[in-house]
């Protein structure tokens, strides 16, 4: 069973919020389907590769799912950065995350960023997306 | 030498593998470079635009007839694996031969007889008349599958972060796991930025680092405007580093 | 509610899914973290150290050597494939390592 088959199969309980970091590649999105997510969030930086696979994540997404789709425009360093992904993605809701030190140390020590430091610029755009991922939350 | 780079994704591969095989090129070896990832990455390394690059035709693979024995998909034996790579691969700079499989513009299943012909050509490609250097998908989805059957030496590309670290580690085991087709596993240290890193990579992955290629803006730069490095930025130090990782295993004569 | 994290290798997706998902269990929400990657590394991020991320990791691996999927349950997927990590996140590693696919 594909893990994608398996968000779609499993019975979650309904309070329960799963967070699936899925696979790179393309072949994710074409098996995703319109029961199985209820929000798509496409990590992308403003790089022509990895708009790329956004981009045709965004087409998959929106043509297979009614999920609401919001992108990260991740270590935006200029303003520019984050105005070409917003072009690259008319419509959709784009969230800017600047590049970050301290998201770099986290990495490399090998800890969790939240815990590295709460207050990182990263780690605040973060946390502010993840609040309006659910409508009930507070 | 047929070398077959892997890693987590965002190390380099693609950069620096494209930026290998135009050196070894320059040299004056006869360089065949494969890039068996769905998605755009190596041409732009090497120096070309996607667009040149139409995919392997389906008829290339056949299925097993009623009867017949054996497996269910194989290369139509009309096709002849050198013959293939030359009339469907296309000339990059420094006369490098570039196959990849077919980009995903449409539908992904559409591709899949294209992309079986891609490996079995590959695959069954004799050693000698080419260098061959791939670029695999970032992961271990492909590497240790059956992708990266045709390589005997594995170059790992490990950049100084846990989770790198791990994937890197993994890879490693995977590569070991193989007895009928022992490869070489050698790491190459990549975006380095502190003193420490290459020994934090070596101890991290218990492999021999053979390159440190440092975190370079121009590479990123080049990545960004979708140029190979060695044009964009041929003197800066991220592709010196891979000048002398082709120096290097020229030397040793590593195949 | 559930929520898929995609994103080319390299571009932040694991960085963004393990702070989504601390974040909303702070909050409150009773949080599953799913790896779904062939190369999983969730575990790191959300900061349960590589170590129990490679154990967890092993664990999948020998769970289905062999063994067909029928876990429906959700408990019984987390006690075989799971891990308690910070703030009450449950993390299970999901993805086959060894899946031949192009990608």
């Amino acid at each position: 069973m594909s893990p994608e088959q398996l968000l779609g199969s499993v019975e979650f309980p309904e309070d329960d919020v799963v967070v699936a970091d899925f696979e790179a590649g393309v072949g994710t999105l074409t098996r995703l389907g319109e029961e199985h997510v209820d929000t798509v969030v496409i990590v992308v930086e403003a790089t022509p590769k990895s708009l790329e696979v956004g981009v045709r994540a965004a087409g998959l997404a929106s043509e297979r799912t009614v999920a609401r789709i919001v992108v990260v425009a991740n270590r935006i360093r200029h303003d520019q950065d984050l105005e070409t992904v917003k072009a690259a993605f008319p419509g959709i809701e784009v969230v800017g995350v600047p590049h970050d030190p301290k998201i770099v140390e986290a990495d490399r020590k090998g800890v969790a960023p939240i815990d590295l430091d709460p207050d990182a610029p990263a780690v605040r755009a973060l946390i502010g997306l993840a609040s309006t991922l659910m409508p009930s939350a507070n | 030498m047929r070398l077959a780079f892997v890693g987590k994704g965002g190390a380099g591969k693609s950069a620096i593998s494209g930026t290998f095989a135009r050196v070894l090129a320059r040299q004056g070896d006869k360089v065949l470079a494969i890039d068996s990832d769905p998605l755009p990455g190596l041409a732009f390394s090497l120096g070309l635009a996607i667009d040149h690059t139409p995919p392997i035709p389906d008829d290339a693979v056949v299925e097993r007839k009623e009867g017949e024995e054996g497996p269910r998909w194989r290369l139509n034996p009309d096709v002849d694996p050198f013959e293939a790579v030359e009339r469907w691969s296309v000339e990059a700079p420094d006369g490098v031969r570039f196959l990849q499989f077919g980009k995903i513009l449409g539908d992904p299943k559409n591709l899949w007889r294209s992309q079986m012909a891609f490996r079995f050509v590959i695959n069954q490609l004799p050693a000698g008349r080419w260098n061959v250097v791939g670029d695999l998908p970032g992961g271990t989805r492909q590497a240790f599958t059956g992708w990266g059957t045709w390589a005997n030496t594995i170059v790992i590309v490990v950049e100084p972060t846990a989770k790198s670290l791990l994937s890197g580690r993994r890879l490693a085991r995977m590569a070991d796991l193989d007895p009928e087709n022992p490869k070489r596993i050698l790491a190459v240290a990549s975006k380095v930025r502190e003193e420490g890193d290459v020994e934090m990579i070596a101890k991290g992955t218990g492999l021999e680092v053979v390159a440190s290629v440092p975190w370079d803006e121009e590479l990123a730069e080049a990545e960004r405007r979708q140029l190979a490095p060695i044009d964009f930025a041929p003197g800066s130090p991220a592709v010196l580093a891979v000048a002398s990782l082709v120096e290097r295993l020229s030397e040793e004569k590593v195949s | 509610m559930k929520l898929a994290v995609v994103g080319k290798g390299g571009s932040g997706k694991t960085t963004t899914s393990s702070v989504i998902a601390r974040t909303l269990a702070r909050s409150g929400k009773a949080v599953v973290a799913l790896d779904c990657d062939s190369n999983p590394n969730l575990g790191i991020s959300l900061g349960v150290g590589d170590e129990e991320t490679e154990r967890l990791v092993s664990m999948r691996q020998a769970l289905d050597e062999g063994e067909e999927e029928h876990a429906n349950n959700w408990d019984t997927l987390i006690s075989r494939y799971g891990s308690d990590g910070p703030d009450g996140v449950r993390l299970a590693v999901v993805s086959r390592i060894d899946n031949p696919e192009p990608g």
